[in-house]
């Protein structure tokens, strides 16, 4: 072989040379394996390090759909224009000549690096500046673009296009797209950004977005660049965040030495979030707004509309209300402000976060309680001074004296005569009702925004008793009138009302039908949330709570009741009114006016629950309420339009 | 070639004497050389394109005059060149050695006073003919080949004279000295184990080597102490700061961008590669674009090919050498020889440092790898190189 021919002639020093050559391939050898093959992880590591970011891409969000597959919630397309530096650079280097010989021909000198690199900076910034007032000009819209953002973002985030102007108003997107020689880099970005179709409509339950930044990104990756995102807060959007937001996906681009960007791909594409379908009917809910804004947008109240046949709710309403589309993309500083003013709280959910005082509505409660004890007898007939006297303290009422039987003390709502038989009946044993309606205790909806009220238990009363203040017959006096130590939730209410409508069942309520994927027309269900939970049953006599519901009736129906403001024409509709005193901080009393009610009497299908802060007479200011919202319903029935689906469904199996 | 290796192993150059009928069937042109050749020409061609297309600056100009396109041609007149140089005995050549020798020192004086030197990154390396920029230190290694083989091929008994110890090494410091003038600290260092492999291979006393290298080993191993250890304002050699840096990045004190990213790109090929012209070091610009085709073609090859395209590069430099060493060791007198052995050691030490420099084992010099590395001086210098041996090859047996 030629390779050993040398070796045959006996040559020492050829032999060494051949040997020394040998050994030095034999050393690259050995150097190239071990860097190419040995360690060639560490290298392509370091090279992802310099050449690879990896940006994140939010997922489409899920849209929040009502019970007949209206949009609540949806997201719209937002155009953004975007400047991609890289494709400025040619312009950059041809300015940048030109400056540098301009300079240098003024100082009759060559350029330091420091000085050409001080150059450079200026001119990118003069170049791109340029440039946002060519697109100012096209969109005839001021615009300008601070050096110092600049300079942030071509240090920081040279990889990703430069924003110059978020989300197009339409006539700015068609000057944009008529215009035929834009310059060079802008380009026209869609992002999806959530919209809330009705404006301020179930702002409450919906809840609202905020930007966020802060992601963990989900590999360990060196350059990470999150596009916005956004996380929900409160509401619907808070508690199935998750569920709706879905998961965001990763592009990486390549980068060059100079950190521009090279190519762009997907790497791992988002998954859109899921959507949410609401037990919530769009139209009853906007009628529960309209009437409870009849008495002026800033009322501050809550109405609650379920079906106490299963528990589904069918509209939750808070009053005052905002507009979550503020949020989007970013709310600013004094509108933030004005959405935390101190009196309207217009960022609660006074349905489920309220928790006020029920005052007359919960001599429901009483009267279930005197009625199982035998304490009351239907019949039996009270005489009332028009007050009561307690010791050395006198309850006012607002029925005058006379005689009163059980009905007629309910629809005039007097409080002689609750007082003196709720005194009979004892705490306890309205305490144990109490128990069984759940009050002072979490009705568990997905809002992120609930409250447990105050709803005096054995505990609560040990505790009293330890620190020296036990429940005293004045204490207990006022709680049989819905006063004192008690607080309950619009949305309890409305599952006691629905309890006593229905028989006696205590439903948790339900909010979200089911979760499905997003897909056309129908995606597929992920979670789907059985209706009719039954959270407890009250176990008292059908009978009795049959006489609460007649008299509810008469509250409504006769010509002395209460609650006769509420009465719709064919529409047997069932109530109590309630008028709680609450002292005001500043002094003085306000009253808080409450309406629960439910309909028709012979099968109720409606709870309807109205709560108006500060409100007056129950009768006067919440039945009003909750007659309007009874005509839409009947209106909606009338029509009985086939999209009136599962619940024109569930009507007939009854 | 079965024919070619009986012949090969019958005839050493005594047989040959009185055997002129089978001498006169002998190959007379080293195939093997040729095809090896051929096969680096291919590589080089088709990664310099590689390199230089996806920049946008070039590839806009017309393929005519594009670097690939250069480099054919450079080839043309590369082999042209080697060809016309075997067309005279090597012998005829030696005899004008000398004259070439001082041309080139006379060249090389001419590169460092301005206004003939052109200056470009710091260094008066070239001299601009205008439509070629001709590197003397590239044409100065052959005409020292040639010189110090003519010097060497004197009678062995000669060369156990100090006297003509030191006039060797003297020819050997007087390039050296100017090379490095210029600077090109690693066209300057190439002559040294050129020279001195020629002359223990022509039979100086070893002792004499030994001698020299220690000496010059202590007085290297004093000047890097100091250049990279001293503080600055002490006494202290004056090198220029990039050589400087070279030296501190090679010792590992410094990290250089270009040998980072070199290693980066050959680490990074792995085994197979990434595939012709999808090199992510050389197309996202990362490798610097200036030295991607020439000094650092090998990391560009590196990355795209892989350990295996490493493999396949040095195995057709390993059998151009060992041709080479054939050659050497069928020359027909000691001045083929040591001709031959001259243009191993040169080639041999171009590879080893360019292709070591991507691996760190050896500091960046800026020296081209031969065939491969863009350049016309460098691409002549190579061809010619090989012409000498395919010459030494060609009039091995005649007289």
């Amino acid at each position: 072989m030629l390779i050993f021919n040398p070796f045959k002639k006996g040559d020492r020093a050829l032999l060494v040379l051949t040997v020394a050559i040998l050994a030095g391939i034999g050393l690259l050898l050995l150097g190239l394996w071990y860097v190419q093959v040995v360690c060639s992880r560490r290298y392509l590591a370091s090279q992802k390090v310099q050449s690879f970011r990896a940006v994140r891409v939010p997922a489409l969000r899920g849209k929040i759909l009502d019970r007949n597959g209206n949009a609540l919630a949806e997201n719209r397309p937002s155009f953004n224009v975007d400047l991609y530096l890289e494709e400025l650079r040619d312009v950059f280097q041809e300015e940048f000549s030109r400056a540098v010989a301009q300079q240098s021909s003024i100082l009759h000198r060559r350029l330091t690096r420091d000085e050409r690199s001080e150059l450079g900076k200026h001119t990118r910034y003069w170049v791109v500046s340029n440039v946002v007032q060519q697109l100012s000009q096209i969109l005839q819209t001021p615009l300008s673009l601070a050096e110092n953002d600049f300079l942030k973002h071509y240090t920081n985030s040279l990889v990703m296009p430069l924003p110059i102007l978020d989300d197009l108003t339409p006539e700015q997107l068609a000057r944009f797209q008529e215009q035929p020689d834009k310059p060079p880099g802008l380009n026209l970005e869609i992002q999806p950004l959530r919209v809330y179709t009705n404006g301020t409509l179930a702002a409450h339950m919906l809840g609202h977005l905020q930007r966020t930044v802060d992601f963990a990104p989900e590999e360990d990756l060196p350059f990470f660049y999150p596009l916005p995102d956004f996380e929900g807060k409160v509401g619907l959007e808070g508690a199935f965040d998750q569920e709706l937001r879905g998961h965001a996906g990763y592009k990486y681009v390549l980068v060059n030495n100079m950190g521009y960007r090279q190519s762009e791909n997907v790497w791992q594409p988002a998954e859109p979030g899921h959507n949410l379908i609401l037990t919530i009917d769009l139209r009853i809910q906007k009628a529960a707004e309209q009437a409870l804004h009849s008495n002026g947008a800033d009322v501050k109240g809550a109405v609650v509309v379920m079906d106490p046949r299963n528990g589904d709710l069918l509209a939750l309403a808070s009053s005052p209300t905002y507009d979550p589309n503020q949020f989007v993309p970013r709310i600013s500083s004094e509108e933030y402000q004005r959405l935390l003013d101190p009196d309207l709280h217009p960022l609660i959910n006074r349905a489920t976060y309220g928790a006020f005082a029920p005052g007359s509505i919960f001599k429901i409660v009483v009267a279930l309680a005197g009625l199982e004890s035998g304490i009351i007898h239907p019949d039996v007939v009270y005489h009332s001074k028009g007050y009561y006297q307690l010791g050395r303290k006198i309850f006012h009422d607002e029925a005058p004296a006379g005689d009163y039987n059980f009905r007629l003390a309910f629809l005039k709502s007097s409080n002689s005569y609750f007082i003196e038989f709720g005194l009979q009946t004892g705490w306890d044993r309205i305490m144990a009702i109490g128990q069984r309606f759940f009050l002072g205790h979490l009705a568990r909806v997905p809002l992120l925004q609930e409250r447990s009220g105050l709803f005096p238990n054995p505990n609560w009363l040990e505790r009293r008793a330890v620190l020296g203040e036990p429940l005293q017959s004045g204490d207990v006096a006022n709680l049989c009138i819905g006063q004192g130590y008690i607080a309950v939730t619009p949305l309890q209410m409305a599952v006691m009302t629905s309890a006593v409508a229905n028989g006696g069942k205590v439903f948790w309520p339900r909010l979200v039908d089911r979760i499905e994927s997003q897909g056309s027309p129908h995606g597929e269900v992920i979670t789907a949330f059985s209706p009719g939970r039954l959270r407890g049953d009250l176990g008292v006599q059908p009978y009795h709570l049959k006489v609460i519901r007649d008299a509810m009736r008469a509250d409504v129906e006769d010509s002395e009741g209460t609650g006769q403001r509420a009465a719709v024409p064919e529409m047997r509709i069932c109530g109590k009114t309630g008028t709680a005193q609450v002292a005001r901080p500043e002094g003085g009393f306000r009253r808080d006016a409450w309406f629960v009610s439910f309909a028709p009497y012979e099968q109720p299908r409606y709870v309807v629950v109205v709560f108006v802060e500060g409100g007056g007479y129950g009768g006067l200011t919440s039945a009003p309420i909750a007659r309007q919202i009874y005509q839409a319903i009947q209106h909606l029935e009338r029509q009985s339009s086939p999209s009136y689906g599962s619940l024109a469904a569930v009507r007939r199996k009854d | 070639m079965g024919h070619w290796l009986q012949s090969g192993e019958k005839t050493d150059g005594r047989i040959a004497m009185y055997e002129p009928v089978l001498n006169e069937r002998q190959r007379r042109i080293d195939w093997a050389l040729l095809t090896s050749l051929l096969g680096l020409m291919v590589i080089g061609v088709a990664f310099i394109y590689s390199a230089t297309s996806v920049q946008e600056s070039i590839s806009r100009l017309p393929w005519y005059r594009q670097y690939y396109f250069l480099q054919i041609l450079w080839f043309g007149l590369g082999l042209g060149a080697a060809f016309g140089f075997c067309l005279v005995d090597y012998h005829v050549w030696a005899r004008w050695s000398l004259v070439l020798y001082w041309a080139m020192v006379a060249m090389l004086v001419a590169v460092l006073i301005p206004g003939i030197g052109a200056l470009r990154f710091g260094a008066r390396r070239w001299i601009d003919l205008g439509i070629f920029q001709f590197q003397p230190s590239e044409f100065s290694k052959l005409a020292f080949i040639f010189a110090q083989a003519h010097f060497l091929s004197r009678p062995a008994e000669e060369l156990r004279q100090p006297a003509v110890f030191w006039k060797g090494i003297g020819m050997i410091l007087l390039p050296f000295v100017l090379i490095l003038r210029e600077p090109d600290l690693g066209s300057a260092l190439v002559l040294l184990p050129v020279g001195l492999v020629t002359m223990y291979v022509a039979g100086v006393p070893v002792a004499f080597l030994r001698r020299l290298m220690t000496g010059a080993t202590i007085l290297i191993a004093l000047l890097l102490v100091d250049i990279l250890f001293m503080p600055p304002g002490w006494w202290q050699i004056k090198v220029q700061d990039y050589q400087r840096r070279r030296l501190l990045v090679y010792f590992g004190r410094e990290d250089s961008y270009n040998v980072r990213q070199a290693m980066i790109s050959v680490g990074a090929g792995g085994l197979t590669g990434k595939g012709w012209r999808q090199g992510a070091q050389t197309v996202l610009g990362f490798l610097p674009r200036g030295v991607a085709h020439n000094d650092f073609i090998f990391s560009v090859i590196a990355e795209e090919k892989g350990f295996i395209g490493s493999v396949t590069v040095l195995a057709l430099y390993t059998m151009v050498l060992f041709t080479g060493l054939r050659t050497a060791s069928r020359a027909r007198d000691r001045l083929g020889k040591l001709l031959a052995v001259g243009v191993v050691t040169l080639l041999f030490s171009h590879v080893f440092i360019n292709i070591g420099m991507n691996i760190r084992i050896m500091p960046v010099t800026g020296i081209p790898l031969p065939l491969l590395s863009y350049g016309g001086s460098s691409v002549l210098c190579s061809l010619i190189a090989t012409g000498i041996l395919q010459n030494v090859y060609y009039y091995r047996n005649s007289y």
